[in-house]
Formats: structure tokens, sequence, C-alpha cells
């Protein structure tokens, strides 16, 4: 799991636990799950749309909190979605003019961090006892 | 005796216009050298030559009233040992005892038959004619014992007072007795009337002291007499001053400050003046002088001064020589006890290191135990001889500070936590701090760590039960604004101190507390450093007993100075880069229920995440804003209230950086630190070209967090 979650990120959230429950560490992973399932829907709807500036914005709301959590995976692929978002290759370094291939190349990273975060949901899910959706 | 000396001068007023009757030519009056403390000789003098007289032979009749004395009865007067004479009614001596005789000197031929006025006063004994007139009138008059005290008689000198009773039949005078009294013992000085032998001893006195220069001067500081003293030690002989001001022994600047004439003045009023300093010899040396100046008085007249002086040249550079000598064994001392220290814990620190290495080993239960209790001793011993370092730096003044940029708040916390260890679990530890304490002063942290841990340990070491309360207060200081008086009071509800301890608390090695018990450790230095300390950062510290009973409150007070936090560009100072995260982890944690924290962030998980880690941190008042327009709202509400706002940047509606240039634009230099999720080099710089403080990037990690906050809010 250690090139899925970044261990000493994820720590530190179990860190703020009480001691004797994850009430709050549950809380927020959940969250981000509520979070990122309702982004992804966001962003397929948006792309239908070919609205590359709000599929970027979608891509870095979703970076900082995944980046939270130390869910590297995702994180990287909605820092992806961010560039290609905002007419840049996958590094945000240079300029991609196409839109089309643009919104290409979001369309494929999205459906990659979609496995990647359902990985990680399951095994998230199972560390707090839950069965996986 | 008031009563009769008033009748007496009632009488002498009476009867001043009245034809003298007796003869005069047999009286003398005597130099009136002993005064009568309540009469004025000069007046008695004067109307003892007027005419005076009384009548009181037309009132009685001596010849018909007088009877035969009878001769047993006689005897009695006769051979009484208290001289005595016995008058009648005409006031004529009808019989004398032998002792008067020989106290007189007279024979009986002579004083019988005389008439008393014929007698000399001297002899009888008397003042003189008027004073003995006076007194047997007023013993007529009232019928009642009349005394005459003070009588001095120059040869033997001594002192007699004379007792005149009137003996009457009914209202008829028959005799009066007259009985000297010796009081010469009452009279123990009798030098008063000795003048010109006095004058002559106490002219060869001074002559003899040849130490001591002893003059006397006029009203107007101009030297009258000169002893030989004088002339040894100022080089002037008699001739050469006398009749000049004394202000010749004085310097240049002394006389143009009129000195001398102020001395004199202030002698006139405070009855003497005492001066040290530098006085000229005739050759124009000088010496080192002590000079006492006392006015002279008589009859109430002022007359001039008295003046002593005393070379302490010698005296001073003996002192010197005292003080030089103590100075050097003092300071062989504490190099002795520095140099001690300094060789114990060489080797100390090798059996530290051996012991713990000892822990490490495997040992069984029982021999942990003995490890550790020798784990203990070490550590108190190593406490011992750290104690006595600081005292000997300190007592050989090769003590400094080191002033930096401090919390006080920060400092407080830390010893708070430092001694939440060894607190005993019925007592309170708890802190305050006067609001608006400056956030940041000008001191040595350390050393006033130092004497605020000491004080909370003592009182945590001695408080069973209650609490330990630590309040911390500052003002400005009067002389100088830039500084601030900061008074800091450990108050407790342990065992106290013994009234008699009480001045001996923060004298080295002394330990009220061992005198009962050996229950509490300690090297008995601890106050006195902390003593000595305070007084290095020109302060003090001090012991009251506690107001509420039981207990006791010390209290430290030190001088810092104000620190502009003004500033709105700060890096991290190198020394607290070498700071390790626990120690600065808790300084955030002494310091965050104080600050007012907003947090701007759209990302719920990543808002929940923020508010509980700066929860965990000790943060107790933080805001959370979903958007930039949201945090400028609450910013403009309350400008002045928030120490710190961390900024996300890519928000709705108003993004991190407006938000900021927004918050700026209000004047406000309240750090704003942005949360970035695109740490890249030139996002940063043009953050804080923008207006923000610093920049960290997402995923926050706590310790970088700490320490970025730690930057921003602490020192």
């Amino acid at each position: 799991m250690s090139e899925t979650i970044d261990q000493n990120t994820f720590e530190q959230i179990l860190e703020m636990d009480d001691e004797g429950d994850n009430e709050f560490s549950k809380g927020i992973v959940f969250g981000f799950f509520d979070q990122a399932e309702s982004t992804f829907d966001k962003m397929e709807k948006y792309l239908a749309d070919k609205d590359l500036g709000e599929l970027s914005s979608l891509g870095h709301y979703l970076k900082g909190s995944s980046a939270t959590l130390g869910l590297i995976k995702v994180k990287d692929a909605c820092e992806k979605i961010q560039h290609y978002g905002a007419g840049k290759d996958e590094t945000g370094t240079n300029d991609e003019p196409d839109q089309e291939v643009s919104l290409e190349n979001i369309r494929k990273t999205l459906t990659q961090v979609k496995k990647d975060y359902k990985e990680v949901e399951d095994f998230l899910r199972r560390y707090y006892g839950e069965p996986s959706s | 005796m008031d009563l009769n000396k008033r009748l007496f001068r009632l009488d002498i007023e009476n009867n001043k216009s009245q034809p003298p009757p007796l003869n005069f030519t047999m009286v003398t009056t005597p130099p009136d050298e002993d005064e009568d403390d309540e009469l004025s000789p000069l007046k008695l003098r004067e109307e003892s030559s007027k005419p005076s007289q009384i009548d009181l032979a037309k009132r009685v009749d001596p010849v018909a009233n007088v009877q035969p004395f009878d001769a047993a009865l006689s005897r009695i007067y006769r051979h009484t040992p208290t001289p005595t004479v016995v008058l009648d009614a005409s006031l004529q001596v009808v019989e004398v005892s032998d002792s008067h005789l020989s106290f007189a000197g007279l024979s009986r031929d002579v004083a019988l038959e005389s008439f008393i006025c014929d007698i000399c006063p001297r002899v009888i004994p008397a003042l003189d004619i008027a004073t003995l007139y006076g007194a047997l009138r007023a013993a007529i008059t009232s019928r009642d014992i009349q005394h005459v005290d003070n009588i001095h008689l120059p040869d033997p000198n001594s002192y007699y007072s004379l007792r005149i009773t009137p003996i009457y039949e009914k209202s008829t005078l028959l005799y009066m007795t007259l009985e000297a009294h010796s009081i010469t013992k009452k009279f123990s000085n009798p030098t008063n009337n000795h003048h010109s032998y006095v004058n002559d001893t106490y002219k060869v006195l001074l002559d003899t002291v040849k130490d001591y220069a002893i003059f006397m001067l006029d009203t107007r500081g101009n030297i009258v007499t000169w002893n030989s003293g004088a002339a040894i030690l100022k080089g002037y002989s008699a001739r050469d001053i006398i009749g000049k001001h004394f202000s010749t022994f004085y310097g240049e600047e002394d006389r143009l400050a009129d000195k001398p004439g102020k001395e004199l003045v202030v002698c006139l009023r405070e009855g003497k003046v005492e001066d040290e300093g530098w006085r000229y010899r005739k050759d124009g040396s000088r010496f080192w002088a002590n000079v006492l100046i006392t006015p002279m008085y008589e009859f109430g007249r002022h007359i001039g001064f008295t003046k002593v002086t005393r070379d302490l040249t010698e005296r001073n550079a003996a002192e010197a020589r005292m003080i030089a000598a103590f100075e050097e064994s003092a300071k062989l001392k504490t190099d002795f006890l520095a140099n001690m220290s300094h060789e114990i814990r060489t080797p100390m620190n090798g059996m530290l290191l051996a012991l713990t290495t000892l822990m490490e080993a495997g040992l069984t239960e029982r021999q942990r135990e003995y490890a550790s209790i020798i784990e203990d001793s070490t550590s108190l011993l190593l406490q011992v001889i750290n104690d006595v370092l600081d005292y000997s730096k300190l007592s050989s003044g090769s003590f400094s500070l080191h002033p930096d940029a401090f919390s006080v708040d920060n400092v407080t916390g830390a010893v708070v936590r430092n001694c939440k260890s060894t607190l005993k679990p019925d007592v309170e530890l708890v802190s305050y701090i006067a609001p608006g304490f400056p956030l940041q002063v000008e001191g040595d942290p350390l050393r006033y760590r130092q004497v605020l841990q000491n004080l909370v340990g003592n009182a945590v070491k001695f408080t069973d039960k209650g609490y330990v309360k630590i309040q911390t207060s500052f003002a400005e200081d009067m002389a100088d604004p830039t500084l601030l008086n900061i008074t800091t009071e450990v108050f407790d509800t342990g065992v106290g101190v013994p009234e008699d301890a009480h001045s001996s608390l923060f004298t080295p090695f002394t330990r009220f507390a061992d005198s009962s018990t050996r229950r509490y450790q300690g090297t008995g230095l601890g106050l006195s450093i902390c003593k000595s300390l305070a007084e290095l950062m020109d302060g003090s510290v001090g012991f009251r007993p506690n107001p509420e009973g039981r207990g006791s409150v010390f209290w430290m007070t030190t001088k810092m100075r104000r620190v502009d936090i003004k500033v709105p560009l700060r890096t991290l100072s190198p020394g607290s880069l070498v700071e390790n995260d626990e120690d600065i982890e808790a300084k955030i944690h002494a310091l965050a229920p104080h600050k007012y924290v907003l947090l701007v962030e759209d990302n719920l998980v990543n808002q929940m995440v923020m508010l509980k880690l700066l929860k965990n941190m000790g943060f107790a008042r933080v805001d959370a804003a979903w958007d930039g327009a949201e945090a400028v709202r609450l910013v403009k509400q309350q400008p002045f209230a928030y120490n710190l706002i961390l900024m996300d940047i890519n928000m709705p509606i108003l993004d991190g950086v407006e938000a900021t240039q927004q918050i700026r634009q209000m004047g406000l230099d309240v750090p704003i630190i942005a949360l970035t999720g695109n740490a890249l080099k030139g996002d940063a710089e043009m953050y804080m070209a923008k207006g923000m403080s610093d920049y960290i990037g997402k995923p926050i990690h706590r310790k970088q967090l700490t320490r970025l906050i730690w930057k921003w809010i602490g020192t």
C-alpha cells in the first residue's frame, strides 16, 4: 500500500484520534470518500461539457484533501487533471494548446484515478472494519 | 517651693520702699558664681542692695512672748548633729548647736544674741542676706517650713539646703529654727565652679592631644584658639592662623561652593555637623579629614564653634588594605569552588555514561532499583555542582547575560510543564499573565527561566495540597519608557517559611527545611542564585507569607526591554533552528491558548484536519472561513483580533492571494501563512510579494507547521 498512501501523512491523521477510538480520523476519511465520489461525478459532467476550467479547479480541490490524507496516487492524478484543465501538460510546465488533447488526457486520468481511489477506499474501509462498498 | 518663692518675691517687692532697719555693712554679697536655677542672681544682687525691711518686730512682741529657754530642752538644740540656729521672734539668735558653730567657725559668744542678719549669710548658710530674709519672711507669713536649696559653699566645696521652721503658739511666733542639711552628694560635678582650674586643665588636655586638631571659631568662623594637634596636623602656628577664617583649610572647589559657610549654618540648625573630605595644610599638601563642628553657647547665647579635625589618611589606607585582603580571599574561595566543581563534573559525566550503559545491560529488577538510586543521586549531585558553579560564577562577577527577544508567557509555560511531573496529586499548578502583556521582551530568557524554575520548583516541592500559582504582570519603567518592570509572583499553599528564617532565606547554604527533616533535598544555593540572577537582571527577589494564610509568596522583579514586534518579515534565527521539535511544540502549546487564529480553507476535509491539528497544538480560539471573501469579512469585523491567519490559495469567490491583499490594505500586519498545494518556488515568491508572510506546502505536517507558527508568533 506504500505507493498508494504516504504513511507519515496518514499516521499524522491517525495521531489526531483521541486515545481508544478513531472517530476523528474515520470521520475525515469517510468525509473524503463522499467528497471524492461527488468530485468524480462533477468531473464526468464537466468533461461532457468540455469545461476545462472547472475540471482544473476540481482537480486542485481534490488534490488538496487527498494530499492531506496522504493518498499519493489520487493526489498525483488530481494534480494532472488540474494541469490538463489549465491547458498544460501533465507536469504543468508546458502548454498544451489543443483542448481536445487536454480533455482526452483528463478522461484517461479520471478513469485511472477512479481505479486508484477504489483501491485505497477498499483498503481504508477494511482498516476501519467496514465492508467495502 | 514655688509658692514660697513667689511669696518671697512678693515680699521683696512690697518692702522696697521701706527704710532699712539693718546694718548692711557686715553683709557681704558673695560673687555670684553658682546660680540658683530659678532665681536670677543678678536680680537678687540688685535687690539686696536696695533698702529692704521687715517689720517683724512690730507684729510680735519679743519680750512678752519669749519664754526663758529651758535649759534641759536647749540641750537638744545645743547637741544636735544638724547645724542648727534657733531664733526668737525678734530674729535674735537664742541658741546655736555645737555642730553649727564648728560648721560656721564661730564662737558661741559671738553667735548668741546676734541679730540673724548680722551673721555672715555664708555661715548660716544662705546665699545672701536677701534670700535669707525672704525665706524668713515667707516662713513667718505662711507659718510653714521653708527650704532654701542649692546653697553652695566654696570652701570646702559643698552644697547645703537650709530648712527654716517657724514655731508658733497659736498665732504667736515663738521661735524659728534654721537647720543646715548637706546635699553635697547630689552635686557630683563641681567643675563648673572652678573656672580657672578647669580652664587650665582643659588647656593642658587640649595641648597634649596631638592627633586631633581642636580649636574654636567665633560666630563668623574665624579661628580664636589653636592647639598643638592643630599646629602639627595643619602646619600653621597659632600666630599664623588665629584670626583667619577656617575656610583656609578647604580646597578651592569647596570654598567656591561656600561649603564652610554652609557647614556652619547646618551646624547651628542641627546642633552639630560632621564631614569627611580633603583639607589642606599650610604647605599645600592635603589629607583626608574627618571634621566635627559643634556650636558653643554661653548662657544661651551663641558664642562660636568648636571644631575637631582628624586625619583619616592612615585609617583609609588601612581600610583599603583590609578590603583588598578580603576581596583577594573571596576570589580565592570562588576560584576554588569553581575549580572543584569543574573537576568533580568531569568524572561525574563518566559515571553517568557508565551508569546509562549499565542500566541497558539487562539488569534484574533488584539491580535496576539500585541502579536507579545511583542515577537519582548522581543527578542530584550534578545539580549541586551546577549550583555551586553558578554561585561561584555569580559571586566572582564573571556571570554575563545574553539578551534576546523572548516571550515571558512561553517561558512560564515551559516551567509549568517542567514542574508538572513533580507536582503532587492534590496540587493545582496554574499560571496567569496580565492582559496586554507584551508578546516579546528583550532579556535573558535562560536566566529568567532559571529563576522562575527555581521558585516554582521550590513551591511545587514544598506544597502537598492546594495550589501553586504563577502570576506575571508588567509596568512601564518610570525612568525609561523602553524598559518594562516585570513582576513574577509564585503563590503556594505549602509549608511556608518560619518567621526566624525570613531574613536568611536568600543567604547561600542556608536551608531552613532540613532543620527538622531530611525530606526535602537541595543545596541551599537555589534562592541565593535566584537573588544574584535577579540582581543581574536589574531586579530583585523576595518573600512574603501567603496572604491567604498558609504557604508562601516568592516574587521576582526584572527589567526587560520592550521589543517592537511589528516586523513585517522575519527569518528564523540561527538559534531557533537548533531548537528541537519537542521544545518548540511545548512552547507553542504554552502560547497557543492566548492566540486567536483564522483558518481559511475551502476543502472540508482539509479544514477538519487543520482545525484538529491546531486544536492539538493548543489553540483554543480558531475561526474558520470557507473562502477569501468570508475571511476578509471576519477580519474586518475584528481587525486586530487575529494573531495568525492560515490561508488556502485556491478558493472559490475570492482566492487567498486577493484576500491577503485586501487584508493588507486595511493596514494590518498580522502574519498570513499560505497553505498551498503548488509549492513551486516562483509561486512562493509571488505570494510573498502579494503580502503573504510565509507559506507551507500541502500536505501539511505537524512539525513543519509547528515550526512555522513558532517562527511567526513565538520567539
